[in-house]
């Protein structure tokens, strides 16, 4: 109970691969507020006894401070442990933004169904910052995230895309396992979502 | 302050975290009431004088203010350091600690051994050249067993080494640049 659940909350993001998410985990989230909650009714019973007492709750050290004051450190545990997972998770929201697509339903679907409604938001509201700073610089700063070589890649489709996608230079169909000879810049995010591959022969 | 910088920055570590709670034993200097952290005890409380195996994070604040005195935990015993002195590269270090340093670390300026230390920092000198040389000649698969004696701050280090090692041959033999964001995880298997 001290501290508990927060460490179990913690334990299963950690149990994920790193740097990607699982669901987030309610049950355990909440459990670990009503935990924070049964400690601090038990600091605040230890604290009214002591004034009963007529102890000066502030300096006094008895039996009853020292319980109190673990409840108060295990509270204080527990607070971190939640911040600390929601914290993490945003980091990597923030990351999927950077490396994914800065709209939301360019996410796969399995990746959008981990979010919470809030993540959502957040991520929303991130690409929103993120594009209104690209456009005042005048650089699109989510492109070239490995340094460029040549300006023409062959790609092949592995997934298939919605008909007409506009290109820079065209608009084509494309057709699952068939192979193009596209712009870098323009295969790029198909590329990130896995939608498209790279080939190097 | 800059003590209060760097605790600061720790705080959403997640492995800050998880390595606070491994569990010291302490002796309690000072009765509290009300908790039940004591499971030998009798009454909701865990008497002076009483020894308890509690959380580090715990443990390190009460000491703090004199409430308990912290002593080495069972996986620096002497039976560890014997082995460490004998073959510091392939002891079994993750069964005894996976956090092994961080919590040694942690533990170095609050107990009265002094020994700590250089318990530490002879075992990953032994054992860091060790993993750095499996990565250049081991193939990843027969290194498996060898792979689950390392703690978790040595998992880290050979998994940067190999990640390193293999962009270099990458880089050297040519290859596909752009490849699908790491952060969506292993492709699924085609559905048909």
């Amino acid at each position: 109970m001290y501290g508990r659940k927060g460490y179990q909350l913690l334990k299963d993001f950690a149990s994920g691969e790193k740097g990607q998410l699982k669901p987030f985990n309610s049950k355990l989230f909440d459990e670990t507020i009503e935990e924070c909650d049964q400690n601090h009714h038990l600091m605040q019973s230890l604290m009214r006894k002591m004034q009963q007492e007529d102890l000066d709750v502030q300096n006094s050290r008895n039996a009853d401070h020292y319980g109190a004051l673990i409840h108060h450190l295990s509270l204080m545990r527990n607070k971190r442990c939640l911040m600390a997972y929601v914290y993490n998770r945003a980091e990597i929201v923030r990351d999927l933004a950077w490396r994914v697509g800065l709209e939301l339903l360019d996410l796969p679907s399995e990746i959008q169904e981990k979010l919470t409604s809030l993540e959502k938001e957040y991520f929303k509201n991130h690409s929103v910052t993120l594009k209104s700073y690209m456009g005042k610089v005048g650089i699109e700063l989510n492109v070239d995230m490995v340094p460029p070589k040549d300006p023409y890649i062959k790609v092949r489709i592995l997934d298939d895309i919605d008909e007409g996608i506009v290109l820079s230079d065209k608009t084509t169909n494309f057709a699952r396992h068939s192979m193009h000879f596209l712009k870098r810049t323009d295969a790029e995010p198909y590329i990130a979502r896995g939608q498209m591959e790279e080939l190097t022969d | 302050m800059s003590e209060i910088c760097q605790r600061k920055s720790k705080y959403y570590d997640i492995d800050d975290i998880l390595v606070e709670e491994e569990y010291v034993p302490v002796l309690f200097h000072k009765t509290a009431n009300g908790v039940t952290i004591d499971p030998s005890a009798e009454t909701n409380c865990a008497e002076q004088g009483s020894k308890v195996e509690v959380p580090f994070w715990l443990a390190h604040e009460l000491q703090l203010r004199q409430a308990v005195s912290i002593n080495l935990p069972a996986c620096f015993d002497q039976k560890t350091r014997l082995q460490v002195q004998a073959d510091a590269a392939y002891v079994d270090l993750r069964s005894r600690c996976p956090y092994f340093y961080e919590f040694g670390c942690k533990l170095e300026p609050l107990v009265t051994d002094r020994t700590l230390g250089i318990l530490l920092s002879t075992a990953f000198k032994i054992r860091y050249k060790e993993a750095l040389t499996k990565v250049y000649t081991a193939a990843h698969i027969t290194a498996s067993k060898y792979l689950s004696f390392l703690t978790k701050e040595e998992t880290n280090l050979y998994e940067a080494a190999h990640l390193s090692s293999t962009a270099f041959k990458k880089w050297k033999t040519g290859g596909r640049r752009l490849e699908r964001a790491s952060i969506l995880g292993r492709k699924r298997k085609d559905s048909n």
